[in-house]
This record gives C-alpha cells, sequence and structure tokens, in this order.
C-alpha cells in the first residue's frame, strides 16, 4: 500500500533548507575556505617554519594558557555568581543578573579601555598591585584578566538554568538520608551541575582564544612576553605576510575546531543517564 | 516509633498551613493523610520530617522532643511524590547513599553495603536493574527506588508525600496494595498523604481526614467511611446525594419522603443529632449513590419520583443518573443484576427509596 504524502502543518522544507545551506556556505564555509586557500600558496616547509616559529609558538601558548587560566577561574567565580543569582532573592538581584551580561554587550575596546586605565600602573587597582610587587597592565597576567572579564557571562549562562532547574526535592532527600551540608553539595548538587559548568568552561576558554579588542590595550603586545595569537595574524598581516597571517590563522581555526568538537563532547557526556 | 504531635501550627505569610494539630501515631501503624489540596497535609508530612519547621507546638518520637531536631538527625525516611532521584547515580548507588555519606566509624564496609543494598533492590523487586540510572525507569520503578533508598538507613518512621500520585491509574492499584504487603512484612511506622479517598481507604489502618490546616475526622477507613463526622468528611469520601429538609418527630424529611435517620448519636464537630426533639430543625439530608433502592412501581415505602436522564452501565456498578420532580438531580448506584432485572430506559419515571440518610444540621 502506497502512503499518500505526509503533510505538515508548516510546509517549506526546501526553502528553508536551501537558505539554510546557502546562507552557511556564505557566512561561515566561503571564508574559511579561503583561508587555507591562501595558506596553500606557502609550501609545506613554509607552513611548518611560520607556524612553529619561536614567536608564534609562544603567542599560542600564551593564548592557550591564559585562556584556560581565565576559564578555570570563571568557573570558580561564574558557578559562584550562578549559585547566588538562582538561590537567593535579595534587593538588587535583577540589575546583578543584568550585570552579567554587560561584556557581551559591552565593545570589547571599551572593556579594554576601562581595564587598562585601572589596571595600568598609574591606575586604581594597578597600583595598589604594584605596590604589593605585581604588574597586571603590560604583563600576561593583564591578558588573563581582559580574558576572565570577557568569557564570565559564558559560565554563568550555562550554568544558571541547569542550576534553576535543580530540584530542592533531591537536597531535601540527600538530607533525610542523613548527609551533611558539604555532603549533599559534593555528593548531589556539584555533579548534577558538573556537565553544565565543564561545558561552560569550554566556552569561556573559546572565547578567550578568540579575544584581541580587550587584550590589545591591557597587554601592550609586547613579542614573545604579551603578544597573543590574534595579534599576531595582525602584525603579519601589517607586514603585508598574508600567507603567513593565515598560516597561523589555520592554527587558530583548527584550535577553535577542536573546542566545538570537546564541547559537544562535554554535552553527550551531561545527557548521560539524565531523564 | 511512635508520634506525637501537639498543638502544632504552620503560617506561611497569610496562609494557616496548619491550625493547632493534635495527632498520635501508634508504633507500627500505617496512617493516610487525606485531603483536598491545600488542607495542610503535606505540609504536617514535612512538620514531622522536619523539612519544615512548625510555628507552634511539638513533635515527639517515642516520646521524646523532637521538634527542633534537624531532618538527617530524626531517623525518618522520606519518599517524594517526584521521586527525588539522583539522577547522575545508578539505581545501586541511589539506594547505597545514606550508607555512604555515614561518618566513617558508623560506615558499614563495601560488602555490607553492597548485601544490604542488594537485599533491599530484592525487597523492591528490582534486583536486576541496579546498573540502570532512574531516567531509564519507569515511573513505578522510580518510586520503588526512592523507596528503599528511603529504607536503607532502617528509618524509625517511613513518610510518604502522594507517592503514588504522579503514576497511571494501573501502576498506582498495582504499588498500593504492594506498599500494604511491605508494610505488613517491615512494620516501620508509616505516615502517607495522599487526596485520593480510595487509596486512603485501601491502604491505611487509620485516616486521618483534614481541610483547612485542620483534622476533621481520625477513625478506621470503615469508621470515616460508615461514620462520617461532619459534612466535610462526608463529601469527601465519595460521592454523596445532598437535599435540604428537616428532621421532625425523629425523622429526616426531604421533598415528599420522611424516614428514619438512624445513627442517632453521632457526635460531630459541627452539630449534634437529637432524635427526640419533636420540634421542626432544618438540616442537610445525606444519601450515598448506593443507599437508594430504585423501583418501577410505587410500592408503599417512601419514596421521591424522578426520570432517568442517563445511565452508565460500564462496570459491575451501573450509574443511574436522574432528576427529581422538583428539579434536583440525584445520583444511584445499583448492582449489574438488578439493573437488568429493572430494565430502565431513559426517560423512565421510577421512585427512589433511601435505605440509609445521614443528617447534619445546619
Amino acid at each position: 500500500m502506497v502512503r499518500g504524502k505526509r503533510h505538515r502543518v508548516l510546509p517549506g522544507f526546501g526553502l528553508t533548507c536551501g537558505y539554510t545551506l546557502t546562507y552557511l556556505g556564505l557566512v561561515v564555509l566561503i571564508p574559511l575556505a579561503t583561508l587555507f586557500l591562501r595558506t596553500s600558496s606557502l609550501t609545506w616547509a613554509q607552513f611548518w617554519t611560520t607556524v612553529t616559529s619561536e614567536r608564534a609558538l609562544f603567542a599560542y601558548k600564551l593564548t592557550i594558557g591564559a585562556s584556560f587560566l581565565a576559564a578555570l577561574v570563571n568557573s570558580v567565580f561564574g558557578l559562584i555568581v550562578a549559585w547566588v543569582l538562582v538561590r537567593y532573592r535579595f534587593p538588587g538581584r535583577a540589575i546583578l543578573d543584568a550585570l552579567v551580561d554587560l561584556p557581551f554587550a559591552l565593545p570589547t575596546a571599551v572593556a579594554g579601555i576601562s581595564l587598562c586605565a585601572l589596571y595600568a600602573p598609574g591606575g586604581w587597582l594597578g597600583g595598589m598591585l604594584q605596590k604589593a610587587g605585581v604588574q597586571a597592565a603590560y604583563a600576561p597576567l593583564g591578558v588573563v584578566i581582559a580574558m576572565v572579564f570577557v568569557s564570565l557571562p559564558f559560565v554563568v549562562r550555562t550554568v544558571q538554568p541547569v542550576l534553576a532547574d535543580l530540584d530542592q526535592e533531591v537536597e531535601e532527600a540527600s538530607a533525610s538520608l542523613g548527609a551533611r551540608r558539604w555532603q549533599t553539595l559534593r555528593r548531589v548538587v556539584f555533579p548534577s551541575v558538573l556537565p553544565s559548568l565543564l561545558t561552560g568552561l569550554a566556552l569561556a576558554f573559546g572565547r578567550s582564544l578568540g579575544e584581541f579588542g580587550s587584550i590589545v590595550f591591557i597587554s601592550g603586545n609586547m613579542p614573545g612576553r604579551t603578544e597573543i595569537a590574534s595579534l599576531l595574524i595582525l602584525t603579519r598581516l601589517e607586514e603585508f605576510d598574508y600567507a603567513g597571517a593565515t598560516a597561523i590563522a589555520v592554527v587558530m581555526l583548527g584550535m577553535s575546531f577542536g573546542m566545538i568538537f570537546v564541547i559537544n563532547v562535554l554535552q553527550t557526556w551531561s545527557r548521560r543517564g539524565a531523564v | 516509633m511512635s508520634i506525637e504531635i501537639q498543638g502544632v501550627t504552620k503560617v506561611f505569610g497569610d496562609f494557616k498551613a496548619l491550625d493547632q494539630i493534635d495527632l498520635t501515631v501508634p508504633s507500627g501503624e500505617l496512617v493516610a493523610l487525606l485531603g483536598p489540596s491545600g488542607s495542610g497535609k503535606t505540609t504536617l508530612l514535612r512538620v514531622i520530617a522536619g523539612l519544615e519547621s512548625a510555628d507552634d507546638g511539638s513533635i515527639l518520637f517515642d516520646g521524646e522532643d523532637a521538634t527542633t531536631r534537624h531532618v538527617r538527625e530524626r531517623g525518618v525516611g522520606f519518599v517524594f511524590q517526584h521521586y527525588a532521584l539522583f539522577r547522575h547515580m545508578s539505581v545501586f548507588e541511589n539506594v547505597a547513599f545514606g550508607l555512604r555519606v555515614r561518618p566513617r566509624r558508623l560506615r558499614p564496609s563495601r560488602e555490607e553495603i553492597r548485601e544490604r543494598v542488594m537485599k533491599l533492590l530484592k525487597l523492591v523487586q528490582l534486583e536486576h536493574l541496579g546498573k540502570r540510572y532512574p531516567g531509564q525507569l519507569s515511573g513505578g520503578q522510580r518510586q520503588r527506588v526512592a523507596l528503599a533508598r528511603a529504607l536503607a538507613v532502617e528509618p524509625k518512621v517511613l513518610l510518604l508525600d502522594e507517592p503514588f500520585g504522579a503514576l497511571d491509574a494501573r501502576v498506582r492499584q498495582e504499588l498500593r496494595s504492594w506498599l500494604r504487603r511491605l508494610h505488613d512484612e517491615i512494620h516501620v511506622t508509616s505516615v502517607f498523604v495522599t487526596h485520593d479517598q480510595e487509596e486512603a481507604l485501601e491502604v491505611a489502618d487509620r485516616v486521618v481526614v483534614m481541610s483547612g490546616g485542620r483534622i476533621e475526622q481520625i477513625g478506621t477507613p470503615e469508621e470515616v467511611f460508615h461514620h462520617p463526622a461532619n459534612e466535610f468528611v462526608m463529601h469527601f469520601l465519595g460521592n454523596v446525594n445532598v437535599f435540604h429538609g428537616r428532621v421532625e418527630g425523629g425523622k429526616a424529611v426531604f421533598g415528599d419522603v420522611a424516614v428514619e435517620h438512624g445513627e442517632a448519636g453521632t457526635a460531630t464537630r459541627s452539630s449534634e443529632v437529637e432524635p427526640l426533639d419533636d420540634e421542626a430543625k432544618p438540616a442537610k439530608v445525606f444519601i450515598r449513590p448506593h443507599e437508594w433502592d430504585i423501583a418501577v412501581y410505587r410500592n408503599g415505602r417512601p419514596a421521591m419520583e424522578a426520570v432517568v436522564i442517563h445511565v452508565n452501565a460500564a462496570g459491575p456498578v451501573v450509574k443511574v443518573s436522574l432528576l427529581s420532580e422538583s428539579g434536583e438531580p440525584v445520583h444511584a448506584e445499583l448492582p449489574l443484576e438488578h439493573y437488568r432485572s429493572l430494565e430502565l430506559r431513559t426517560g423512565q419515571r421510577v421512585f427512589l427509596s433511601p435505605r440509609k440518610v445521614k443528617v447534619f444540621f445546619d
């Protein structure tokens, strides 16, 4: 028996899918393909020397290291922020909640300038740190600070809905079974939040990898000391070394892709055993 | 362990959830807290558990004051309506949780924990599902895991909050009789909350009917069903026909019908039946649907005339909807065989005589 064509309430698969493919092609795939095309003007040996030059290697190391550190810092403090926003009702909570999104909305250059003014040796916080013997601006620490700033919302906004969905009865069940507070936190609450926290960490890490605008102001951009990978690309471009710039860009692209992969794996993992 | 609740009051904002509750649950009994939503039954259960603190009054376990004791020190097992299982743990780990979180000196060894969890899983008939996660189980299975988890810490009191409320009718029926058998096996003092009168009457040793933060009646299922203390209990425990009538010369009178109302002397909180008073007093007359005799011809018994409107004969008990002469809807139930011998049709005029009535004065 031949069934008739299935009828949907909202038809238009052909149209929307065609649009999706065209759009993704134009916006994502073609620019990325150009990157590889440009890079391919280099020979393997040239490519390898470019992407493994001492300056480039340092830039990756700084970018990845600082990003990871920033993500780690945010996963601790972002979790606390999310916890407070979800669990407690207090005056000004809505404002605080909105404040979390500010790094999303703020032009990164604005963030960069204000951070720079604050943490520079003459600045309010920078001066205090200076006295304590710590240099924030124009040092790797400045890079981390800028990254922490821009990637905070990612952790908070990933963890927040999961915390809000946490059934408080589960905590009551834990307590009724004799668990102490920290046992309930460690064995019941934390494992439920962990997958989303890891996703948030990965997102914050990815965001920090790509951050440029706010860092250039505070880092001082010293090659081999505070120069991040994105800035190195810009420097290469300014030297009209297009192929060299794209070669480093390809490496960055690889890292970003790796991040997306990790995020997906984490999300799959977080759904195991879930209802 | 026995539970004594003395003058417990709990207020949420302007809402009085519990109003001076006094209740004693003897050791080993299975008691149902029955009432509509908002009656305070869940709040009372949570106060007993220590998940909610009473604003006034005290809770005694075996005569010992436990009012200020923290939930983890009360030794109660609590089963939640929506199971509240730990989703990231396997069934085995869920049940083992209460043993694993014990301080080291009280914690059983790995083998002992394993043995006890397996024994409990067997008790709830889930021994083959220990490795599964809660998300992979059906609702009935999850609730059994929750029960095993609560029993793992050997609670002296088991508290269940609408344990079958989220399950479908068949599973609910099964688990209900299973819970009754389980209780007969382990004899732990248990209190469960339900809004389902059938469930309460079927499972519990004693039923506590609540409304508006107060206890309306405490009694065995038979007592509360056959001798309701007041109108509320009468209404809440099953369907009932209500007529505004009066009591005159020892008889209940409604419409053209006057019958002996029996059950004289049943104390009620709202009123007292006084059968020997000759003066007519306005009263409400309650008749359960199954207490009607339906006759096709007038047979000398006091009866009200009514017209059959609708018949539902699907099941062993036939439900008949009628309209009395004065235009009031009347519900009656009769055995299928009897219904067949009467040959009732829609639109037919019949005569209804009550076998038993219950009277409450206004």
